[in-house]
């Protein structure tokens, strides 16, 4: 119920570990409807919850307005991960106006159509100064620059992207889109929002290059083949000095790659990209987005304190570029790598220190495969890196 | 570590943009370029028109266009946001522009931008010269594939060829055969095809044949093949554990075909006559194809729509049919086609008042044949017209030489005519020729045809029988009662006659059916004032029925057997004395 007191405009996060789907979203819905119906309700979901009945309960409780939602490797709410949780982040008040739609793709035709498909939700609103497209995307179907490219061709450069790309426990089988009470794969579903006050994304990672600039001298996509014209994994090997066992084991090679991303230079930034496996027989390396061919890369390295860092200050970023309004609530996208690296020290726990953030502000997310943040310049596909939306 | 500068690697990444395995993807071209540059957005231009444009909306791309020839340096949207831009040119290949908000491209960036412009052209010109040589890659690769379709497909239906068929044949012929099955091959032949063309044209013969086609494909199970050899000849390659199969198959196939085509809406029937020839271990592919041949016109020569298998015997019959078919040719060409005449008597009076024509072949070897015995191998050679044409020639010219001085014209004359000739749009030219010629009336000549071949609605058919009566030439029907039942064509064409079956005629005084049939047509002919003959009278007792019902004319043997032009004038000129006789006492 909403008292005299309460905000205009709001972004609240509800949470449940509760595995049965009725009573997940009783509670998780509970501290969002107590500011009233929602205008844009997103669920970040545990596979391990019956999603299925979980989207359609949000979606029954919260009538015509919108949802769209994703399967996630882990939620995240402030101060603390989840394991197996629902986490339903939503936004409410005055002055949103919000729209969704969804695209389907093929693993072979990849989601390019489908983002453009799903970003033109956008032509419904009215653009507004402060316009921004959410997407959440299928994490495993192709190139996720796809999806990017795809909502860039509807959007183009003045409206800011920002989302993430679907998980699944770390299975690496297969994630899930929701889009209103429906369930998807292989999509992309996104939501439209335009406001009266700033939307702000902050992006960050902590990553520092390991290695020389080196040049992409082979890739094929999500390939890379080689790397000032020797063989990608034996560059990538020897410049970690790899063990033996992940020179020939490829789950040992997949938990090594956890925490040693590849780079590529941009203009003003690196962009990450998360090395998932190897071809022992090609000797190539596999991850997530495309590194194009001619770019230049570097090997990156990490430590706790670097991820750690960087989870901290990504609100902050965002918050600074609200234009001085304050902020009402923060979303959060991070990587599910950065989630194994802290794993590995025992650090989980710390993962989601937000000092910067103030006492009562809701802050919600969920472990990625893959990050969207575009604010300027074309590219906006990120790994192993934390992006978050600042709400004012 | 170095740190490399961003510009120095800028070039090699677009470069690399630009040779990306498919020069088709111009947009992923376009948004590695982008990504590269780091430019926000990104456009190529060609005769101020946008080849491609990412960064831009719809409503905000005029605004970057109407930049263009001015090439200015910054473009401002409405909505406020400023890019700075720079124009790339890429030659005769256009213009590429890209544009970011926050910095312009400085010295070394634009410098570098320039530079790639030229190298984007020539990557241009090498993508374009690629998709030219894919394009003309794919097109030879059409062109093989269409010259191989169609040597070993047929056009029409889709089905192998004979081409392909031999070869076929040829492998399992020369390859192991699983020693529990056997090599057949169904050689099915549609019959009186040659009319469906003539009567009702090819693309409708082209139809059928794609009908046949479908039904036969729907048969046949793989690994069995069918094909279409040539015109209406179909073949089946089957390996049967039981040989004897052959036979059920070859049962199943003349089933669907009754009623194929009606049921594709077609306003007749067709049927099939079916050799099955069985591989010996010495055949070739050709000898085994022309054992099913010869097995084929044994089921025809058994009456069609039906199936015969092959024996060593059929070989020597067939040559035989091959050597009729030649020597009928040459027979033709010698004028050894001859009418012979078989009185039309008046049932009131019992004179001669006509003839109707009849084909006899004055064979040098054999005698005088009768149309059974040549008609069969003249209608699969196509030689009914020729034959049609030389009776008619014959018979006209005969006749016209007579004396008519008694009766000062001609007999009437009746010439039968077949479908095709019927259909035959040189019909009219030809009998307007024969009439001038030989000088024989229009008007006492009768053209006889049947009624199955006026309810096949044949337009050009049926243009021939409406033109017959501006040549004063009139028609009789021949065979009346034992065709299709629509009597509308009495009404529609110039009808004079209308011939009564023998099948009829030979029923009266011992078939009430008969005699009630023979009686309501005659009834029905009077009432519409046409004349009527009845065919096959071989008895007084039967003259005498027919006389008392008011049958118009007679025939049959009882009035004289066909008779060559020369002894049917003398029987003529008897009979005509002999009605003068009655009518002028001496």
């Amino acid at each position: 119920m909403t008292t005299a007191t309460e905000p205009t405009r709001w972004v609240r996060v509800g949470t449940s570990s509760n595995q049965h789907p009725e009573h997940a979203v009783a509670e998780a819905l509970a501290p969002v409807l107590e500011l009233g119906q929602p205008k844009l309700a997103v669920l970040f979901c545990s596979p391990a919850q019956d999603l299925t009945q979980v989207s359609r309960l949000v979606k029954a409780a919260i009538g015509e307005n919108e949802v769209i939602g994703c399967s996630s490797a882990g939620e995240l709410i402030r101060d603390h991960a989840l394991s197996g949780g629902l986490v339903i982040w939503a936004l409410g008040g005055e002055g949103f106006k919000v729209t969704t739609g969804f695209g389907l793709g093929t693993p072979e035709q990849g989601l390019r159509n489908a983002a453009a498909q799903a970003a033109s939700c956008i032509e419904q609103l009215e653009r507004r100064q402060h316009t921004l497209l959410f997407l959440l995307a299928d994490g495993l179907c192709g190139d996720q620059m796809e999806v990017v490219r795809g909502a860039y061709d509807v959007c183009g450069a003045q409206v800011p992207l920002m989302g993430g790309c679907a998980g699944d426990d770390m299975a690496l089988q297969s994630t899930r889109q929701i889009h209103a009470g429906a369930l998807l794969t292989h999509a992309v579903v996104a939501a439209a929002i335009t406001s009266d006050a700033p939307l702000a994304i902050g992006i960050a990672h902590g990553w520092t290059p390991l290695s020389e600039p080196m040049l992409v001298t082979d890739s094929q996509g999500t390939t890379v083949v080689s790397l000032d014209d020797r063989p990608a994994l034996d560059v990538y090997l020897d410049a970690y000095d790899a063990p033996a066992e992940v020179r020939e084991d490829p789950a040992a090679f997949f938990r090594f790659a956890h925490t040693r991303p590849i780079g590529i230079a941009r203009r003003n930034r690196t962009e990450i990209r998360y090395v998932y496996s190897a071809d022992y027989d090609k000797r190539t390396v596999t991850v997530f987005a495309e590194v194009p061919q001619g770019a230049m890369a570097y090997l990156m390295q990490g430590s706790c304190i670097s991820v750690l860092e960087a989870t901290a200050e990504v609100c902050a970023l965002a918050e600074q570029s609200l234009e001085g309004h304050p902020a009402c609530g923060f979303m959060v996208l991070e990587c599910v790598a950065r989630k194994s690296l802290l794993d590995q020290e025992g650090l989980l726990d710390a993962s989601l220190r937000l000092p910067t953030v103030k006492e009562g502000i809701s802050v919600g997310g969920f472990y990625t495969y893959g990050e969207i943040a575009r604010t300027d310049g074309a590219g906006g596909l990120h790994n192993q890196t934390v992006v978050a939306l600042a709400v004012a | 570590m170095s740190s490399a500068p961003w510009s120095l690697h800028l070039l090699g990444e677009v470069l690399s943009a630009f040779s990306v395995e498919s020069p088709t993807a111009l947009r992923d071209v376009v948004s590695r370029v982008a990504e590269a540059v780091d430019a926000e957005i990104t456009a190529i231009l060609r005769h101020d028109a946008f080849t491609l444009c990412t960064g831009l909306t719809r409503e905000e791309q005029p605004a970057l266009l109407a930049l263009v020839e001015g090439r200015a340096a910054t473009l401002t949207l409405p909505a406020g946001r400023t890019y700075h831009l720079f124009w790339a040119s890429l030659g005769d290949q256009g213009l590429l522009v890209v544009g970011r908000a926050l910095e312009a491209y400085n010295l070394e960036e634009r410098a570098l931008l320039r530079g790639m412009g030229r190298s984007i052209q020539l990557s241009t010109q090498v993508l374009d010269a690629v998709r030219a040589a894919q394009q003309a890659h794919q097109a030879e690769t059409v062109a093989k594939e269409a010259a191989i379709r169609q040597a070993t497909i047929d056009y029409l239906t889709g089905l192998p060829n004979r081409r392909m068929l031999l070869r076929h044949l040829d492998q399992l012929l020369s390859g192991d055969q699983p020693p529990d099955q056997q090599l057949v091959v169904l050689f099915i032949d549609l019959d009186r095809f040659k009319q469906i063309n003539d009567i009702h044209g090819h693309k409708t013969g082209d139809r059928v044949l794609h009908t046949v086609a479908t039904h036969l494909r729907a048969i046949t199970r793989p690994p069995d093949v069918v094909g279409r050899i040539s015109g209406d000849e179909f073949l089946m390659v089957l390996m049967l554990k039981n040989p004897s199969d052959a036979e059920q198959l070859a049962a199943r196939i003349l089933k669907h075909l009754e009623t194929a085509l009606p049921n594709q809406g077609f306003g007749f029937r067709m049927s099939a006559s079916i050799g099955i020839a069985l591989a010996d271990a010495n055949d070739t592919p050709e000898m085994l194809l022309d054992n099913a041949d010869m097995a084929m016109y044994r089921a025809k020569q058994q009456g069609r729509n039906g199936f015969a298998r092959y024996e060593r015997s059929m070989r020597e019959r067939l040559e035989e049919r091959h050597q009729v078919q030649q020597e009928l040719r040459q027979g033709l060409t010698n004028h050894q086609l001859r009418a012979w005449l078989q009185p039309i008597v008046s049932a009131a009076h019992g004179g001669v008042v006509g003839f109707e024509a009849l084909a006899r072949w004055q064979h040098p070897r054999r005698g005088t044949l009768t149309p059974d015995q040549f008609l069969g191998v003249a209608e699969e050679g196509g030689l009914l017209q020729q034959i049609d044409a030389a009776v008619l020639r014959d018979a006209c010219t005969g006749i016209s030489r007579w004396d008519t001085t008694l009766t000062g014209v001609a007999p009437r004359l009746s010439v039968n005519l077949s479908a095709t000739s019927l259909a035959d749009p040189c019909l009219l030219d030809q009998l307007e020729q024969v009439l001038q010629q030989t000088g024989f009336p229009a008007g006492q000549l009768f053209v006889e045809i049947t009624e199955t071949t006026l309810v096949e609605e044949i337009p050009s058919a049926y243009d021939n029988i409406s033109a017959l009566e501006r040549l004063g030439i009139r028609l009789a029907i021949d065979d009346f009662g034992t065709g299709y039942s629509s009597l509308s064509y009495l009404k529609r064409f110039p009808v004079g006659i209308i011939k009564i079956d023998r099948s009829f005629v030979d029923g009266l005084g011992r078939s009430s059916e008969d005699e009630i049939i023979v009686e309501t047509v005659i009834q029905m002919a009077c009432s519409l004032g046409l004349e009527v003959v009845a065919e096959g009278v071989e008895s007084r007792e039967q003259e005498a029925w027919l006389r008392t019902c008011g049958c118009h004319y007679l025939q049959g043997y009882l009035y004289g057997t066909p008779a060559d032009l020369h002894t049917s004038e003398i029987a003529y000129r008897e009979s005509l004395n002999q009605q003068l006789g009655l009518v002028l006492p001496a």
